[in-house]
């Protein structure tokens, strides 16, 4: 069903405040497609995602892959006639996606996804990046444990990957900055359901 | 002497560690001393930003708070995606109080997580505008002891040391100057380089690679198009993808690039006569040499390193 008309438009609406730009504006001329780095991986181009939020479809704006391939290299918004800030609508997309549990389930999708949650997990336990567990846990879950075999040793023999982590002192701030935010994240999403 | 605050970033210690080692060097050369950020955390990155957006902003907060407290003008930030985190964050909480108010309740959450309160007067830049803006081209100049001249540079500055320009308010955000200009006052010769910020595939570099072979081998190919010796860059992943993937791009497409990959904080520690095996050349997989050789300035005399490296 095709819901038209702002106050009809839930989609639109939410993508809106969550992003801060105005979807209505596009015209549709393209130019973030043209721009795009990643548009020719995308099954829905930024372009046809404008138009499909306009149109009220959740379904196929919240699975489609486009938002995980975005880079948030804002080479679109840059040349984007409208100034519609390109990659916070794509960011918004994303995040409605997931507090609605609504999301694209392609493997190099959940692979990706699986990226951004060890990363997180790494900053959980020692406040920055151990980049060489993070690399570690990523081949090992995402079941491709022979990935990058040939330039782990060139990378490791010139000593450009600590082998112990550097962590945060005050862990307990980052304790604390984690479970906040996880809570307040719930606490939006749930508003933003009403 | 002219202090600022210094965030290293994650990689500082690990893929980036050249980044940190040159500019301590170039810091020293031009009379700068950095204090680096008290118990400083990873800003997030594009992991946080993507997941959960009240955390991508309390974590640059929590350093923001942090420099603060160094009561330094500046905060300067070598590594590209944690400037920009950094940089957004500080826009955001400084433009809409009910926002800041909210992050800082999770960053301040008392007990013995405590942090302090952000009062938003730690001045953001890349390490790129640093040098460029507060330093300028002149005072490098005045400190060049060895010529980089004949050495023909691409100036590599990726998507988010001058994108999005809301943000940045630095340089160009399609054909920005500020690095060729400083490899010109270093000797060197800028080259006509038409990818400058065009992007290589970021952190997909592990998460989806086919995508960064495919944006690198672009901007490999631009630069040997314009006459490059090596490429000059500014972020550590960047540096990652065009130098780690080069010889894996050269196998599958069956080229050969000879692109060395240096961050150009190494180049201006060379140009200021910095010995160059305090350089950590070596770390980076493209080997550096057959560019050196097309320096032809005459060795400094204090340099005993280079008769072994390139003859």
């Amino acid at each position: 069903m095709i819901k038209l008309g702002y106050s009809k438009n839930r989609l639109l609406e939410k993508v809106n405040k969550k992003s801060g730009a105005n979807v209505l504006e596009c015209y549709q001329c393209g130019k973030c497609v043209g721009s795009c780095p990643v548009a020719s991986t995308m099954t829905v181009t930024p372009r046809q995602m404008m138009q499909l939020i306009k149109l009220g479809q959740e379904n196929e704006v919240y699975k489609a892959d486009s938002s995980w391939y975005c880079l948030s290299c804002s080479t679109c918004s840059a040349r984007c006639p409208r100034e519609i800030d390109i990659p916070a609508v794509m960011e918004a997309v994303r995040h409605l996606a997931i507090h609605e549990k609504v999301v694209c389930d392609k493997p190099d999708v959940n692979a990706i996804r699986k990226f951004h949650d060890i990363f997180l997990s790494m900053l959980k336990s020692y406040g920055r990046l151990f980049e060489l567990r993070f690399m570690a846990e990523f081949n090992i879950r995402t079941f491709n444990f022979f990935k990058d075999i040939f330039l782990a040793p060139k990378v490791l023999t010139r000593g450009k990957l600590a082998f112990l982590p550097s962590s945060v002192k005050n862990m307990e701030a980052i304790g604390k900055i984690f479970e906040a935010s996880e809570k307040m994240e719930e606490k939006l999403s749930g508003e933003e359901m009403q | 002497m002219n202090k600022i605050s210094y965030f290293p970033g994650c990689s500082a210690h690990g893929t980036g560690r050249e980044f940190d080692n040159s500019l301590k060097y170039v810091m020293k050369e031009i009379g700068v001393e950095l204090v680096e950020v008290p118990d400083w955390n990873c800003c997030g990155a594009t992991s946080a930003h993507v997941l959960n957006e009240s955390l991508s902003l309390a974590l640059p907060m929590r350093n923001l708070i942090q420099a603060e407290s160094l009561n330094n003008k500046v905060m300067a930030i070598p590594c590209a995606s944690c400037y920009s985190r950094h940089k957004v964050t500080k826009q955001k909480l400084d433009s809409d109080s009910k926002l800041k108010d909210r992050i800082q309740s999770l960053v301040a959450d008392g007990g013995g997580g405590s942090v302090g309160k952000y009062n938003g007067t730690a001045e953001v830049k890349s390490m790129l505008q640093f040098l460029f803006e507060d330093i300028g081209t002149d005072q490098i100049k005045k400190a060049v002891k060895f010529p980089l001249t004949g050495l023909k540079i691409a100036s590599y500055y990726g998507c988010l040391l001058t994108r999005p320009k809301s943000v940045t308010n630095f340089d160009s955000p399609e054909f920005p100057i500020s690095m060729d200009r400083i490899m010109e006052s270093l000797g060197g010769t800028a080259t006509d380089f038409d990818h400058k910020t065009e992007c290589c595939g970021a952190s997909f570099s592990i998460s989806k690679t086919e995508v960064v072979y495919q944006l690198t081998e672009k901007i490999l190919d631009a630069a040997a198009e314009s006459g490059a010796d090596l490429i000059a860059v500014a972020c550590p992943l960047c540096q990652a993808n065009l130098d780690m993937r080069q010889s894996e791009i050269e196998e599958m497409k069956n080229k050969k690039y000879n692109l060395p990959v240096v961050y150009f904080t190494q180049l201006l520690a060379l140009a200021f006569g910095v010995d160059r095996g305090k350089l950590e050349f070596h770390r980076h997989l493209v080997p550096i040499e057959p560019a050196l050789v097309k320096i032809q300035t005459s060795q400094p005399a204090q340099s005993s390193v280079q008769t072994e490296k390139t003859h």
